[in-house]
């Protein structure tokens, strides 16, 4: 290796151990974060307009709908506070219930707010595969016809 | 040649038809579908106005009794019909006693279905319509029981006519109903709050439930029931604790 490539190599390890190394650490230095997460916030109320005060509440998660996924109860004013987890997008249930009165609610949180089950348009993956290997097929079968039929 | 692709091609067009025709790959479960007056029919309460009720016979028919996958999830306070993309349903209409049993007897069994296609039975709807035999013919709901207040004991038997539609969404409860695994069993409840009708003496006279109520006190002086009992007004029937949208006529 010539004093050119040893030069650049030495340059290049330079760049990458700055990089990795920890800073040092300053004084008066601050650690700020933030979190993407989106807290939900639920009024629950009589028709009356009377709150639900201490209401049972459970969240039920779009991938597990028969066990409640937070359980909690409603304040004084009928509130109740939970932040769903973002990587189970679909439709969040959440069930209000107080003295033998209840309801549901349900919540969309993700992408595809309208998703229940795997597919799209009302065609599981599968169905969509066919009809995609069907469209191809059919293109290069067409494709090898016309081919056929050209004069030699 | 020819022959060659016609092996590959019918049996794939079979499979695409057959997948076509079965979203869901055909995996089934049961749905059983149950009738609940809870406690306030086995056990009796006492009314708003004080009368303690004991009932002997509450005969109800229902009819057009259906479960729906809906997506997104019917909601009864929006009063449109119900459209999901599975539906099943019970054929014929039953008469069933809701008061059949001892004081802790079992909520009753209407009728099940083995093969319904699986997912989250998230709506229901049912009619209670008029008998048109046996000991409820002609009518749609019978309260048969003895009241008691202040010494006074009124024996009653107060029968409705009105033929009611009830659309609801989800089961709400204790726990989550109409969820078919495959080859597993799963329930539905029409659940019916008869204190909605005769208030409840445990609460309040200015709550909600209680204004709503007409109590016992005009079937006890005699009044005629269509006069007094407006069942589009009582919400008679439920999912559990979920209201539904009633329609009566």
């Amino acid at each position: 290796m010539g004093k050119k490539w040893r030069a650049i190599a030495a340059v290049i390890g330079g760049l990458v151990l700055s990089l990795l190394l920890p800073a040092p650490a300053l004084a008066h230095g601050v650690n700020i974060q933030y979190s993407s997460d989106t807290e939900i916030t639920i009024l629950a109320r009589y028709d009356s307009g009377e709150p639900m005060a201490g209401a049972q509440v459970a969240v039920y998660a779009p991938d597990d709908p028969s066990t409640p996924w937070l359980t909690g109860i409603c304040d004084d004013e009928g509130y109740f506070s939970f932040t769903p987890d973002v990587s189970i997008p679909g439709t969040w249930d959440v069930q209000v219930r107080l003295a033998g009165h209840g309801g549901m609610l349900h919540i969309p949180v993700g992408g595809d707010s309208t998703a229940t089950s795997g597919g799209v348009g009302g065609y599981s993956y599968l169905q969509l595969g066919l009809m995609a290997a069907c469209v191809i097929w059919g293109s290069i079968g067409t494709a090898f016809y016309f081919r056929r039929r050209r004069p030699a | 040649m020819k022959k060659k692709a016609l092996f590959i091609a019918i049996p794939l067009l079979v499979l695409v038809m057959v997948l076509a025709g079965c979203p869901g790959g055909g995996a089934t479960g049961a749905l059983e579908f149950y009738a609940n007056g809870e406690d306030f029919v086995r056990q009796g309460f006492v009314s708003k106005d004080g009368w303690s009720i004991q009932f002997d016979h509450v005969y109800i028919t229902l009819d057009d009794i259906a479960a729906y996958q809906t997506d997104p999830p019917y909601e009864p306070q929006s009063g449109a019909d119900i459209s999901g993309k599975d539906t099943v349903g019970l054929n014929g209409a039953y008469t069933i006693d809701l008061a059949e049993g001892g004081t802790d007897a079992p909520r009753i069994l209407v009728g099940s279905i083995s093969d319904v296609p699986v997912g989250h039975y998230n709506a229901l709807s049912f009619k209670m319509a008029r008998a048109a035999s046996g000991p409820a013919a002609g009518y749609s709901l019978i309260m048969i029981g003895t009241a008691q207040k202040d010494g006074q004991t009124v024996e009653f038997n107060i029968k409705v006519e009105e033929e009611c539609e009830y659309q609801c969404g989800e089961y709400v409860g204790d726990e989550r109903k109409g969820i078919v695994a495959e080859d597993g069993t799963a329930d539905l409840e029409m659940t019916f709050h008869f204190d909605h009708i005769f208030g409840d003496g445990d609460l309040p006279l200015d709550d909600e439930l209680n204004m709503g109520a007409i109590g016992f006190e005009p079937f006890a002086s005699s009044a005629q029931v269509e006069d007094v009992l407006d069942m589009t007004e009582m919400h008679l029937g439920h999912v559990g604790e979920g209201h539904c949208h009633c329609g009566c006529q």
